[in-house]
């Protein structure tokens, strides 16, 4: 009798527990990001203003290499786009609270970002660059000379410019900024020796000021820093999806394609000023 | 009162030349000695710019004000009756309503507007908004619909974090009318009360008839101060990313890294709108004091 209701019993169980994991795998797939996108039609994009990868252009609409990612891969899922300009400090909660689906912003992969969000493949890398001033830091060529006390050091505050500030030139005197601009007009004004940001940013800026600015790595990069979609945290099919669409679109040439307008080129400059 | 004096003294000459010596050496200072490159001609375009097919527009920086008048205005409407309400529970008669609108002028007034607003939109109306899914629904509107809600209040896609900005900025600003109220009425005479009990009047009759009337009147300047002050109050939810006129100024100078020309164009159409409030607002105060 005992035998026959454990024989029962375990028949029970096998049988009820792939259906519940089935209903479980109905529930993760329903409650996916992408499934959310595709039934209300819009997916909804955050970035932080960040030239060349984000900005507003003459007309008011949004361009820039991240710009363009989005709208493609809105296009590809076949929905709307829709952009929601987030500040950079507050990106990472907006998205864990749901305000939008996926950053699409230029965000490097960190550890420690890692820990709260999820990310794809890398689509692109950047890396950071310093740009200084020629009166407070003429004759320093290197990366190592500026990690001095007497010197300081700008950079944009929640970006891994800043970490990069911490990790390479601990001795200088860090100060950080909400934006590029303010961080730049202080080494125009004299008050920090030089900033560190993501190329092409340096380039840019040395050769507008080219008898204020220069490029003390002559513009190399001393970092590599993956980029990625980040993603909130328990979406596998999102995140497959995200990751399949970069090897696609790195596959046909597209992504490479346009980071290079973007980024080696100031052909689109005329759109914003 | 004290006797004004009319005639211009010497020591007023004076006095000017040495202001407007020291405005024109800092005006030297930020044109001539900051090393900043002026690039002043590309700003008009994002005042207003040239569509082919609909003509003239408002471009980012005009758009951002019109949004945040809108942000003010909705906020000023829901702030007034709320801070009228705390202020009638702040002098009413049961210890209940005393404390309950004493705590919250306590709690709203105490804290940095910054840090509620960042409260308010992570974590109170993110339990709330998603839920009312307000911003699908006015999708579902009519075409015609959609653009009257965009006008009046935002485009569907920020209608959310707009509605929460105008909630937070409504009910600290509501703390302040409540206090306001409260003095307001406290500054009337014991008298007046009692002359409203010798007639018999309940006490909403005495507060409608009698207090009220003579205390809106005293609340006038106080009340546009703090419209104003909203004005000024509702540049903070540019943190919560509302597109209004410092948003889009920050955006604007994060994309072309023209910080000075941004900032002061963001101010004198900043002043441009409150201290035309606060012409009106001296209006509407000669207006009333007429009336009784």
């Amino acid at each position: 009798m005992l035998r026959r209701t454990s024989l029962c019993l375990i028949l029970l169980i096998a049988f009820v527990i792939p259906v519940f994991a089935a209903d479980l795998r109905q529930d993760l797939a329903q409650a996916s990001s992408l499934e959310q996108v595709i039934t209300k039609n819009r997916l909804r994009v955050g970035f932080s203003t960040f030239v060349p990868w984000a900005m507003k252009d003459k007309t008011g609409d949004y361009t820039g290499f991240e710009i363009e990612v989005a709208r493609r891969l809105a296009e590809d899922i076949g929905v709307e786009i829709e952009f929601v300009p987030t500040k950079w400090s507050g990106i990472i909660p907006a998205l864990l609270t749901g305000k939008f689906d996926v950053i699409i912003g230029g965000m490097g992969i960190t550890p420690e970002r890692n820990l709260k969000v999820n990310f794809s493949d890398p689509y692109e890398y950047s890396g950071m660059s310093l740009v200084a001033n020629r009166q407070l830091a003429g004759n320093l060529s290197s990366l190592e000379a500026f990690n001095n006390p007497q010197l300081t050091v700008v950079a944009r505050i929640g970006t891994t410019a800043a970490e990069a500030a911490k990790k390479y030139l601990p001795e200088a005197q860090l100060r950080l900024f909400d934006d590029e601009g303010q961080a730049l007009q202080e080494v125009l004004n004299e008050r920090a020796a030089a900033m560190i940001s993501s190329q092409p940013f340096p380039e840019f800026q040395s050769l507008k000021y080219q008898d204020k600015l220069y490029l003390p790595l002559s513009g190399e990069t001393f970092t590599r820093e993956p980029i990625g979609f980040a993603v909130r945290k328990g979406d596998p099919d999102f995140l497959n999806f995200l990751n399949n669409w970069i090897q696609v679109r790195s596959a046909d040439g597209w992504l490479q394609e346009r980071y290079r307008y973007w980024f080696t080129t100031q052909d689109w400059k005329d759109q914003v000023e | 009162m004290l006797k004004r004096q009319k005639a211009w003294g010497r020591g007023d000459t004076l006095l000017l030349i040495l202001i407007a010596g020291f405005i024109a050496f800092l005006g030297y200072r930020i044109f001539f000695s900051l090393e900043y490159r002026w690039n002043w001609q590309i700003i008009p375009q994002y005042l207003m710019r040239h569509d082919a097919s609909r003509g003239w527009v408002p471009n980012l920086l005009l758009e951002g004000l019109l949004t945040t008048v809108r942000l003010s205005l909705w906020s000023l409407l829901l702030a007034l009756p709320l801070g009228i309400f705390i202020g009638l529970l702040r002098t009413g008669h049961s210890l209940l309503s005393r404390l309950l609108g004493g705590t919250y002028v306590a709690l709203l007034r105490n804290l940095p507007p910054l840090v509620l607003i960042l409260i308010f939109y992570y974590f109170v109306s993110d339990q709330l908004l998603p839920q009312l899914e307000i911003g699908d629904q006015v999708r579902g509107l009519p075409k015609s619909l959609q653009h009257f809600t965009a006008v009046l209040l935002a485009p569907a896609d920020q209608l959310e974090a707009f509605i929460a900005a105008v909630v937070t900025l409504a009910l600290f600003e509501g703390a302040y009318i409540a206090e306001i109220v409260r003095a307001g009425i406290n500054s009337l005479d014991r008298g007046q009360w009692d002359a409203g009990l010798a007639l018999g009047m309940r006490r909403w009759q005495q507060l409608r008839h009698i207090i009220l009337p003579q205390a809106f009147q005293r609340m006038i300047p106080a009340l546009a101060g703090q419209a104003i002050s909203t004005i000024k109050d509702s540049a903070i939810v540019a943190v919560i990313s509302i597109q209004e006129l410092t948003f889009q100024g920050m955006e604007l100078m994060a994309a072309t890294y023209l910080t000075f020309e941004v900032w002061i164009t963001v101010t004198i159409l900043y002043f441009l709108l409150t201290y035309s409030c606060s012409w009106l607002a001296g209006k509407l105060e000669k207006r009333l004091s007429l009336k009784y």
